[in-house]
Formats: structure tokens, C-alpha cells, sequence
């Protein structure tokens, strides 16, 4: 029995009308909490402050696996601003590590959905949600993966370093079913790719997601900031070099499966407005193609694009990411709520090396 | 509070925003295992430099024009964080260091950074652990912690004081109150009142007579403060003609000799030296020098050949021996030329007098001293006159106009707002004080409030707001549009 939380559920949001009833599950919030409240540690050792750190993403392109072997075809598809605007929803996860104790590691979770409505732009930040793991508490975490069908082959839970990766991934997956959910005829924006199969996408869930949001007339876009997907030598997103924007490049020839990887989208080189910056794009592969390209027209028309990036997507993006001062915040409120002593341990490669010992402490 | 770095003496502390410390508040920190304290200033507070500041600013600041949003924190972790945004780093100067509970003026003991304590002092705590006297106390005004500050008459005593701040900041009523506080103990003070401004000290605010009444004797030139010649001696009459009047060496040399055989036959009146210089035997051009002198001398009112009515300066400062008094010199209304005649007259016998123990010694006010006094004198009044008993305390609002040697010599200053950087530059040339404190702090004080610097407050400078008194303002400027209302 899980013992009764001091604090609420997500209230209702500002959310225009369709999203509003989006609920954080207590489940999450139950486990922070419990994680937090068996610490069995006197002094937290914190992470150096992130500035050379950059937080953990989740779910990027994860499809370097998936070889290309002999692309068929790409093809350039010129792309018009539609006239037909539409709401655009975006989300985005950032996850942390903000130190050690003697049993585990702490970190933080935050997401942030932004959405554009009518010709302004409005967020909602969730957390950050703090978490102790342990080897002890990794095992209940774990159960919680797979009570939301986050479980992989693998039966044994995983490292407790991975777990924060996993964690995040876990409330972005949240944040997507809520707003797959809340959203109707609207463009959902995802970070990263639809690959599904691997420990933190499991196929069934993200197909899931996509099928609830078609059902409601949405269509998701995943952006990718990096890729690394190449063929012919050269980085995929390479061959938008020379492409008149606003254009897609459609590549043909993706193996749709490789083992348990599974591609749920049709993979696309975006490049939407002139400059340096092109993306792999991700468009739901059980939308007919038309209308997967209407939406990126609609996306034209509907949100602001800077380098070929939806302003909404940058925007959850930005509010959703650790800055340091808001480290330092978080293992201050750690230390004061938990009784921790900050101990600050030397860095073993300063120590050995001086000014060579570059990276972080290990 | 947290030590963060120390480099000669000056002092970082960080702190956190609830911490309730300003500008010019003392700070204690303290090795209790090595029983030593090191007492330092806050002369300036600075947000800390917090890593990823800037990105945390950028990203609210696009929060504020189109785009904005809620927060879910069910934690609270947000005030925490807001808490660091606000983290503070006070800027402090190291006055001192506490050894076994005697002070020492040194800066060099480098306390224990994770294991000092740092709080808090009032002024007056910190006064009592250094063994301030508390005799012949004078209540200046209170603290930033609204507790008493008193400076006592000893500090007074013997030093050289200056009172500077920009126009309309309160530096003459501060002067009445030191003037006020000195005759409370029996002090005899001279006051050069330029705009007549001290003619109200022995009046209530409600314009009745105060406690004071008897001890303040306001002395009008050519009223009801008039001088004879033989009064006022041969020695005082050419510094007159000499430094007033400009009189040349060869006239003065002649002058003498008409004095002379005018005192051979013993008392003479203004005729009588009007006649002696006309019938002078002497070049006409030097008759004719003296001459003019002579008429200034007449048209200045000053001088009187009825001994009656002649102001006896010997009996005003007898009045003053016992229960002591101000003597307020009036020099509202008073010409240039006679202002400089009265004050060579009144400096001249000052001297005198103390010269020959007649009084003690005297506490002197002056008002803009550069509209009278000539720039020999500065010299003579801060180094000579000091040991005839001759104290002074120069009152102003154009620092530049007093030597930076006097700056150098003052034990005491008395500053109010300044906002021109070159004023506070000028002042900060005191031996008393560091450049960075006056800068910093002088600059944000509000009217009637004043930074106390050097021997009166045990050089710990202190930040007081000036208590009021009760007497009568004099002085103040006459507006046009006092009684009207906006349109």
C-alpha cells in the first residue's frame, strides 16, 4: 500500500479546453517522494555544477542500429505555408544528475509542454521531481516501467545510472499520452524519433500513443536534433544542403524492422526555412501521406520556425532544461529537506592530473 | 553568512536574501577556538555570482511579453531555487581585529572559512567591545537598528572636525546640534553664521525661548556688534588693513607710525585717526591708500567711538565661562569687505584672549569659511591655533574648497550626501577613511542622515540619521510659489 502523498495531483492546467484534463498519474510523484524519504545517508556528495554537463535528453534518434543499406530513392517534396492553422502542441523531458549519497544516486526529472494558441505562446512546467535510486529502490522502479508496459526482454532491472535516462523517458511518455489524450486536430511535436522497441519505447505503448492521437485527428511530428543516421557515407540530414526550403527530403529504403527496433514513422529530412539547419523527422506512418505532409504545411502556417525548428518544440525545450543555478536550487532543497550534508569529494582526475584532468570527476 | 574570500582587507560574504544586513552594518566573525574576532564593514551589497544565472534570466525574460505559463511544483523546489538567484555577496572592509577581546588595527588574521561564525553587531555592541568612553555624552541621533548613537564632547575636544554634504542634506543642523551638545557642558563655541541661520538656537521651534536662551548671544555686525578703537589694538587693526583691506607694506608702515603717536596721547576716536591721516606728511599716493582704508573702516558700521555701546569681547566670552554659550557672529547681510573686517577683529582677539588665558579654549564653527577666510589662515587654524585652544569644525557643501591638508589632519568627519564623484573624491582624501567606503556609501544617504567618520565614533564608520531638534529654523529659503498649489 502505497502511503498517502502530502502533496496533489497535476491540477487543472490553463490548457485550451481539448488538453486540460491532462493528470500526472500519482504513481510518479508516489515514488519521488518514497525515494526521497528513505534516503539513508547523512551528506550528499553534489555533481559539479552542469555547465560543462549538459542535462540528459530522451528519447533522441536512437536508430544508429538500423543500417541503411541501399537507399533507394530521395525525394524532394516542396512544401507551401497552409493557410489552415492549427493548435500546436510540444513536449519535452530534461533529466539531471544533481549528486551522490552513500547508497545511491540523486537526480532530477522535469517536463515542460508548450503550446501556441492563437498568436501566443503558453507553458506549463511539471516538476522538477527529485529521486533517490538506489540499489534497493531500483527493483520498485523497475515495477513501475513495467506496470506502464515500459519492460524490455532484459528481466533483471537496469543500472542505477540508467535509470535516471529511464525515468525521464517514463514522464516524457506520460506528458505524450496526456496530450495524445487532450489534443484534437492539432500538431503534436515530439523530441526525437518514433523508433519503438528499445528498453524506454516499447512498441506496443508508442503505437498506442500515435494510434490514440490519429483517432482524434492529430498528427505527431518527432523532431530529431541530432542524427545519426547516414547513408552513402554522409549524415542523412546532409543531403538538405543544397534543397530550396521549405521542402522535405523523403528518404526510401529504410528497413522498417531490425530485431526488436521498429520504425513507426516515415523518416524525413525537414528543411523549413532557409539556413544551415536541417532535421530528421519522424510522421506517423499509419497516416496517409498526404495528409502527414498537410500537417507539416500546417505547421508553416501555425508556428513560428527558426532554422527549420518549431518555436513551441524550442520553447518546451528550453523550459524544460536544468540550468546551474537551478542545480545548486535543487541540491540546496535537498540538503535542507532531507537533512543532507553537502560534502563536497575531491575530483579524483583533478587530483591526479591538475589542469589535464578535464571531464568529470571518476 | 558564509566567508567567501578575503583579499588585504577587504572581506566577501556571502549571503542569503533573508539575511538582514545593508550597507555600512558591522559584521563579526569569529574563531571561537582561537578567540579572535575580525570586525568588518558591509560598504556594499552585490548579487553573488551564481553559475547559469543569465541563462535562468533569459529564459524568464522571454516569459514576459508572449509567451508565459504555470509552474507544477508540488515540491516547492522553486523558492529554493529562487533563493540562490538571490544569493548576495557583501562587499566588506576589515576595521579591525579582536584578540582576546582588545582591538587591534589590523587586517592580516585570515579566519577559518567553513568554521567562522558571522553575525550581526549593533554599532553600539561593537562600541562597548572596544571600550568606547562614555563621558560627556552628545546623542547625535540613532542607527540603522533605531539604537542611540552618541559621540561624546571628549571626541570634540582639541580636534579638528568637518561637516560636508551636498545642499538641503542637513549639515547645519547637524553643526547646531554639536553646538548645542557642547554648551549642554558648559563648551564656550563661536559660530560664523554666513545666512543666519544659528540666530534661532536659542528659540523653541514653536518660537518661544528654550533651555538655552541665556547661553546663545547672537552678534549682529554693525548692530548690536560694535567695536571701538582702542578696543581693538594695533596688532588686530593691521591685520585688518593688511588682510581685509589690502593695505601695501609701505601705507601699513605709515599707519603704524600715525597709531602710534595717536596712542602716545592716549584714547582717540575715528575722527581723531581720520584727521591724523590728513594731515599725514607722507607721500600723497600712501595718504591716499590709507585714506580709502580708513573710509571702509568708517562705512563698515563696524567700528564706534561710543564705549558704551562697544561690544566688550573679553566680558561676552566671561558670560560663557560659567554655564557656557554660543556666540552666534551674524554675517547675514553683511558685505564682503566688512565680513572679512569682522572676522580678522574676531579671529584676532579670539587669539588673543586665549593667549592670555582668559578663556580656556574655544570651539570654533564655521560656515563656507572660504567666503572669509583668507587661505593663510587654514594653515594657522588647523595646526597653530589647535594649541592655543582653538578647535575647529569646518561646515560646507564644496569640499574642494578646503585643502587636502586639512582633509589629511581632520579627526573627525561628519558626511552627508554627496552624488558627484569628485566631491567624494576630494573627501576621501581624509587619513580617516578609505576611498572605497566614502564612495559607497555617502553616495545612497538619504537627507538627515550622515556616514561618521573617524576619531568620534572610534574610526568605525557608522551610518546615523540626525535627530531633530527643538529650536527655531532660521534661514531657510524664501520660494515664490510657497503658498500656491498645482493648477
Amino acid at each position: 500500500m502505497i502511503e498517502q502523498l502530502q502533496y496533489a495531483t497535476t491540477p487543472t492546467y490553463n490548457f485550451p479546453p481539448q488538453i486540460e484534463n491532462l493528470q500526472l498519474p500519482p504513481t510518479f510523484m508516489e515514488l519521488s517522494h518514497n525515494s526521497m524519504k528513505n534516503i539513508e545517508s547523512s551528506y550528499l556528495h553534489p555533481t559539479e555544477t552542469p555547465l560543462n554537463h549538459p542535462p540528459t535528453e530522451h528519447v533522441e534518434d536512437s536508430t544508429t542500429i538500423l543500417g541503411i543499406q541501399q537507399p533507394q530513392t530521395i525525394k524532394t517534396i516542396p512544401l507551401e505555408h497552409s493557410l489552415d492553422q492549427k493548435p500546436v502542441v510540444a513536449v519535452d523531458v530534461s533529466s539531471i544528475r544533481i549528486g551522490e549519497t552513500e547508497t545511491g544516486v540523486l537526480c532530477a526529472i522535469r517536463g515542460a509542454i508548450a503550446w501556441k494558441e492563437k498568436s501566443r505562446y503558453k507553458y506549463q512546467r511539471i516538476g522538477p521531481f527529485p529521486f533517490h535510486i538506489t540499489e534497493q529502490n531500483k527493483k520498485e522502479i523497475y515495477k513501475l516501467f513495467r506496470s506502464h508496459s515500459f519492460e524490455t526482454s532484459d528481466t533483471r532491472a537496469p543500472s542505477i545510472n540508467n535509470i535516471q535516462a529511464r525515468i525521464g523517458n517514463l514522464l516524457e511518455r506520460w506528458l505524450q499520452l496526456g496530450i495524445c489524450c487532450s489534443a484534437y486536430n492539432s500538431i503534436i511535436l515530439w523530441d526525437g524519433s518514433m523508433t519503438a522497441g528499445m528498453a524506454d519505447s516499447p512498441v506496443d505503448e508508442v503505437a498506442r500513443l500515435l494510434e490514440i492521437a490519429r483517432n482524434r485527428l492529430s498528427t505527431v511530428l518527432a523532431f530529431s536534433k541530432n542524427t545519426t543516421l547516414r547513408f552513402s557515407g554522409y549524415k542523412l540530414t546532409d543531403y538538405a544542403e543544397k534543397a530550396e526550403p521549405p521542402c522535405l527530403l523523403q528518404i526510401n529504403g529504410f528497413p522498417l524492422s531490425s530485431g526488436p527496433v521498429l520504425l513507426l514513422g516515415d523518416v524525413y529530412v525537414a528543411k523549413l526555412t532557409p539556413g544551415v539547419c536541417s532535421f530528421r523527422l519522424d510522421i506517423d506512418r499509419k497516416v496517409p501521406r498526404e495528409r502527414g505532409i498537410e500537417a507539416v504545411q500546417s505547421l508553416l502556417g501555425s508556428d513560428l520556425l527558426v532554422q527549420s525548428y518549431p518555436e513551441t518544440l524550442r520553447l518546451a525545450h528550453i523550459f524544460s532544461t536544468f540550468t546551474a543555478t537551478e542545480v545548486i536550487g535543487i541540491q540546496r532543497f535537498i540538503a535542507h529537506q532531507y537533512g543532507l550534508k553537502i560534502v563536497t569529494r575531491p575530483n579524483v582526475r583533478r587530483l591526479l592530473f591538475g589542469p589535464f584532468g578535464k571531464g568529470a570527476e571518476g | 553568512m558564509r566567508l567567501y574570500k578575503k583579499e588585504g582587507s577587504n572581506l566577501q560574504i556571502l549571503s542569503a536574501p533573508s539575511d538582514d544586513v545593508e550597507k555600512g552594518d558591522y559584521l563579526l566573525v569569529e574563531n571561537t577556538n582561537v578567540n579572535r574576532k575580525l570586525i568588518a564593514q558591509v560598504i556594499d551589497v552585490q548579487f553573488a555570482s551564481v553559475p547559469g544565472l543569465l541563462e535562468e534570466l533569459l529564459r524568464d525574460s522571454t516569459t514576459d511579453e508572449q509567451v508565459y505559463g504555470e509552474n507544477f511544483d508540488p515540491l516547492g523546489v522553486s523558492s529554493h531555487i529562487n533563493h540562490i538567484q538571490d544569493a548576495r555577496m557583501l562587499i566588506c572592509k576589515i576595521r579591525g581585529t579582536m584578540v582576546n577581546d582588545k582591538l587591534h588595527v589590523n587586517s592580516s588574521w585570515l579566519p577559518c572559512r567553513s568554521k567562522s561564525g558571522i553575525t550581526k553587531i549593533s554599532f553600539n555592541s561593537l562600541l562597548g567591545n572596544v571600550g568606547g568612553d562614555g563621558g560627556l555624552p552628545i546623542n547625535v541621533g540613532e542607527t540603522k537598528d533605531g539604537s542611540p548613537l552618541n559621540i561624546t564632547a571628549h571626541d570634540l575636544d582639541g580636534r579638528l572636525n568637518i561637516i560636508t554634504g551636498k545642499k538641503g542634506t542637513g549639515k547645519s543642523h547637524l553643526s547646531k546640534l554639536l553646538v548645542l551638545g557642547l554648551v549642554d557642558y558648559g563648551a564656550t563655541v563661536v559660530v560664523l553664521d554666513l545666512n543666519g541661520e544659528y540666530a534661532g538656537l536659542g528659540l523653541s521651534a514653536k518660537g518661544g525661548g528654550n533651555q538655552y536662551s541665556g547661553r546663545v548671544h547672537v552678534l549682529t555686525p554693525g548692530a548690536n556688534f560694535r567695536v571701538s578703537l582702542s578696543q581693538t589694538g594695533l596688532g588686530v587693526i593691521l591685520k585688518i588693513l593688511v588682510h581685509a583691506l589690502g593695505l601695501p607694506g609701505t601705507s601699513t608702515r605709515e599707519f603704524k607710525h600715525i597709531w602710534k603717536s595717536l596712542s602716545q596721547r592716549g584714547k582717540f576716536t575715528l575722527q581723531d585717526l581720520g584727521e591724523a591721516i590728513r594731515r599725514c606728511s607722507c607721500n600723497m599716493h600712501v595718504r591716499d591708500a590709507l585714506f580709502s582704508r580708513y573710509n571702509s573702516l568708517v562705512n563698515s558700521g563696524f567700528f564706534t567711538d561710543n564705549e558704551e555701546s562697544a561690544t566688550d569681547f573679553g566680558k561676552l566670552f566671561e558670560k560663557t565661562k560659567k554655564d557656557g554659550g554660543a556666540l552666534v557672529i551674524n554675517l547675514k547681510d553683511v558685505s564682503s569687505v566688512d565680513r572679512q573686517i569682522v572676522l580678522e577683529y574676531t579671529l584676532g582677539n579670539l587669539v588673543k584672549l586665549l593667549n592670555q588665558w582668559r578663556i580656556k579654549s574655544v570651539f570654533l564653527f564655521a560656515e563656507e569659511a572660504h567666503l572669509y577666510l583668507r587661505e593663510t589662515y587654514w594653515e594657522d587654524i588647523v595646526t597653530r591655533m589647535r594649541h592655543f585652544g582653538l578647535f575647529t569644525n569646518f561646515v560646507t557643501n564644496q569640499p574642494d574648497t578646503i585643502k587636502e591638508n586639512i582633509y589629511r589632519q581632520a579627526d573627525s568627519i561628519f558626511l552627508f550626501n554627496f552624488t558627484n564623484e569628485r566631491d567624494l573624491e576630494t573627501v576621501s582624501k581624509a587619513a580617516r577613511v578609505d576611498a572605497e567606503t566614502v564612495k559607497s556609501i555617502a553616495q545612497e544617504l538619504p537627507p538627515r542622515h550622515c556616514l561618521l567618520i573617524g576619531k568620534a565614533v572610534k574610526d568605525f564608520p557608522v551610518m546615523v540619521k540626525v535627530r531633530a531638534l527643538d529650536i527655531k529654523t532660521m534661514g531657510q529659503t524664501r520660494l515664490f510659489f510657497e503658498n500656491r498649489v498645482s493648477a
